[in-house]
């Protein structure tokens, strides 16, 4: 469970070391008035300024609120059913490259959610990976990366 | 006249077979984001934006704009037939429309709603006509710190009446800001923000953050409530649809009344939502069977959906004519015409006469051709609704990874594409509003630029943002639009405190 605290909390967290980041490295840039007028880096350092302070405001603001729980096990669940994969789709594709991860993504999760419909989802990935090459690398000439494993077989 | 001439010419462009097509594709495959829940018009014509990057401008436009009517269209099918609001811009018609489809008229409720959602349309795109040449002629005569002006009046309506927390506003605008930043800086030609990334030298495509923010972080927020679709009977009887719609005069008043909210906050960029909600309230509000609203009142259905509509089609005046979009949708499409080599703002109605007046054609054909689409398939899109989402959400995923992936054939993209999802689910889990920072990542840097290039101008000094009427009166406006709001807030908590004690 996740009450609205903690998600408040992490993003004004993260939201926070970004604007950090814009502030530090727009440093480099120089900030004020220059000799080609206001330098490149003032935009960003108020920018960073305004995310950095707006999100202290936030920090605060969110860890007063009171514990009600924003996400109960079961959505977490959920999420997590659905992110992790997707994420694990992405983390691949320069290994297998996107056709292959896109089949066997389609595959496990119609399999997994349909169990025992193994054709129905074996079809559905291999018509998933047919219409991306149809679109995407016959129609409009966009090459999508085989990845590592691609780069061996030759395709 | 000179209008009235070119848009025939532009009746000329946009009625030519392929352009049809284009229209029937896009009216569908928007009904189609419009009635699926956790998809709308931002997500649809951002997932839709690679596949147009090969073709001609004025049909790319005509594609994408078409999708946005059929969504608008869509997202009421499944306010009123499931009380689901396939849009955030259709909350406010399932207040009204779900309970009289519920007491057995769905059709009586989708006809009211088709019809003044067309009439909406029909006012935005008049209005287009009318006025578009005259604001880009305007708009000419504009120079940087004008141009600086009307970018802060766009941002400060954001943050001053978006209705979500001004300090959420307020980060979400400035992450868009710090994003349009990095890269090569466009006035001193040096690099920014990349943080030891060399890849990040070609800047942050915005296809690539608003297919994360919308497109997987939408799908996040969905996944966590299992849909319980509870389906009303979706057939649509003809006679009743014709008897609704001649009896849709008798709400002239409020048809024209919701017509100008919605144009009004289509063109500050209220946007939609907002609209809808607004004409909904001031409805209920101002109207003699007020006691009914909620329980199936065609007003309340008429008020907020004339309002979305006439909202989503003036909200492409601004992106035309001046180069800043009127809602989220309005600025993907504005980051498309970007990446088609045009230059949205005033020199298009002289340098792409065609291209403008083609799209201001098609506006008219589109939303006919997406009411009589949208009346033929309701029963279609309504059985798709249970289609289940363990299916649509995959290929919503791969979708996103490929045309983040097709933007510059960069896998940093990709990666970068699944963060912004995650971003956009905690914003929108928590109230940050999306839109802000969509503008920001738009029209982040030609602000910045137009701000910095005045400076130049009045070497240093701020007064050139007051030196004749036209830039005091628009900096003047957009500050008003930031201080009141939270003047008002204000007020209202000192005097609701006492109350609360006694």
């Amino acid at each position: 469970m996740v009450s609205g605290r903690a998600l408040e909390t992490a993003t004004a967290l993260l939201t926070g070391a970004f604007g950090l980041a814009v502030v530090v490295s727009s440093l480099d840039n120089g900030i004020g008035w220059g000799a080609g007028g206001v330098d490149a880096g003032t935009f960003p350092f108020i920018v960073g300024l305004i995310i950095l302070g707006g999100s202290l405001f936030n920090l605060v603001q969110g860890w007063l609120q009171a514990r009600t729980v924003v996400l109960r096990a079961n959505e977490l669940k959920r999420l997590g059913a659905l992110f992790i994969p997707a994420a694990v789709y992405v983390g691949v594709i320069p290994l297998i490259g996107m056709y292959l991860a896109s089949a066997i993504y389609v595959f496990g999760a119609l399999a997994w959610h349909k169990r025992g419909a193994l054709l129905f989802s074996a079809v559905a990935a291999i018509g998933t990976a047919l219409s991306l090459y149809v679109i995407f690398e016959l129609t409009f000439q966009i090459s999508l990366p085989r990845g590592a494993l691609g780069d061996i077989m030759g395709f | 006249m000179e209008n009235l001439e070119a848009l025939m010419h532009g009746f000329g462009i946009a009625l030519s077979g392929n352009h049809i097509f284009l229209m029937l594709i896009g009216v569908l495959l928007g009904i189609l984001v419009g009635v699926l829940p956790g998809l709308g018009a931002p997500n649809g014509v951002s997932l839709l934006l690679p596949l147009t990057f090969g073709m001609q401008p004025v049909s790319a436009i005509i594609l994408l704009s078409c999708m946005y009517w059929g969504a608008l269209f869509g997202g009421s099918v499944t306010s009123i037939l499931f009380n689901i609001p396939g849009e955030p811009s259709s909350v406010a018609t399932t207040f009204d429309g779900y309970p009289m489809a519920r007491d057995g008229r769905p059709t009586t409720a989708l006809a009211t709603a088709f019809g003044s959602a067309a009439f909406g349309a029909l006012a935005g795109v008049i209005l287009i006509t009318l006025s578009a040449s005259w604001v880009a002629k305007v708009a000419l005569a504009f120079g940087p710190a004008e141009y600086f002006a009307v970018y802060f009046l766009a941002f400060a309506s954001f943050v001053g009446m978006g209705g979500s927390p001004p300090v959420k506003t307020l980060v979400s605008l400035a992450i868009g800001f710090a994003l349009a930043a990095v890269g090569i800086d466009t006035v001193s030609g040096s690099v920014r923000l990349t943080m030891g990334i060399d890849e990040l030298v070609k800047g942050i495509n915005f296809v690539v953050a608003v297919m994360g923010l919308f497109g997987i972080g939408e799908l996040l927020i969905a996944v966590e409530d299992e849909f319980h679709v509870k389906a009303i009977s979706s057939r649509v009887e003809w006679r009743e649809v014709f008897r609704t719609l001649a009896h849709l005069p008798r709400y002239g008043w409020v048809l024209l009344r919701s017509a100008v909210i919605g144009c009004w906050m289509g063109i500050t960029p209220g946007g939609p939502t907002a609209a809808s909600f607004m004409s909904y309230g001031i409805a209920k509000r101002l109207s003699p069977r007020r006691a009914n609203f909620g329980k199936g009142e065609p007003e309340g259905i008429i008020a907020p959906e004339t309002a979305d509509h006439a909202a989503g089609t003036s909200a492409l005046l601004p992106m035309l004519a001046l180069g800043i979009p009127g809602s989220a949708t309005a600025a993907v499409m504005m980051g498309g015409l970007m990446i088609w080599g045009l230059n949205p703002g005033p020199m298009l109605f002289i340098e792409q006469k065609d291209f403008v007046w083609g799209l201001i054609a098609s506006m008219y054909l589109g939303n006919v051709v997406a009411v009589i689409l949208v009346l033929l398939t309701v029963p279609i899109f309504a059985a798709l609704m249970r289609v289940p989402f363990f299916i649509i959400a995959p290929l919503i995923v791969i979708i996103c990874a490929v045309g983040a992936y097709s933007v510059s054939n960069s896998y940093l993209d990709v990666v970068m594409m699944m963060g912004f999802g995650v971003l956009g689910y905690l914003f929108k889990k928590l109230h940050y509003p999306l839109a802000p920072m969509v503008l920001a990542i738009v029209i982040g840097d030609k602000a910045e630029d137009a701000f910095r290039q005045s400076m130049l101008m009045s070497r240093g000094s701020l007064g050139i943002f007051f030196s004749n009427t036209l830039v005091t009166t628009l900096v003047l406006l957009g500050a008003a639009l930031l201080v009141l709001p939270v003047i008002w807030q204000t007020i209202g908590k000192l005097t609701a405190r006492p109350r609360l004690k006694s």
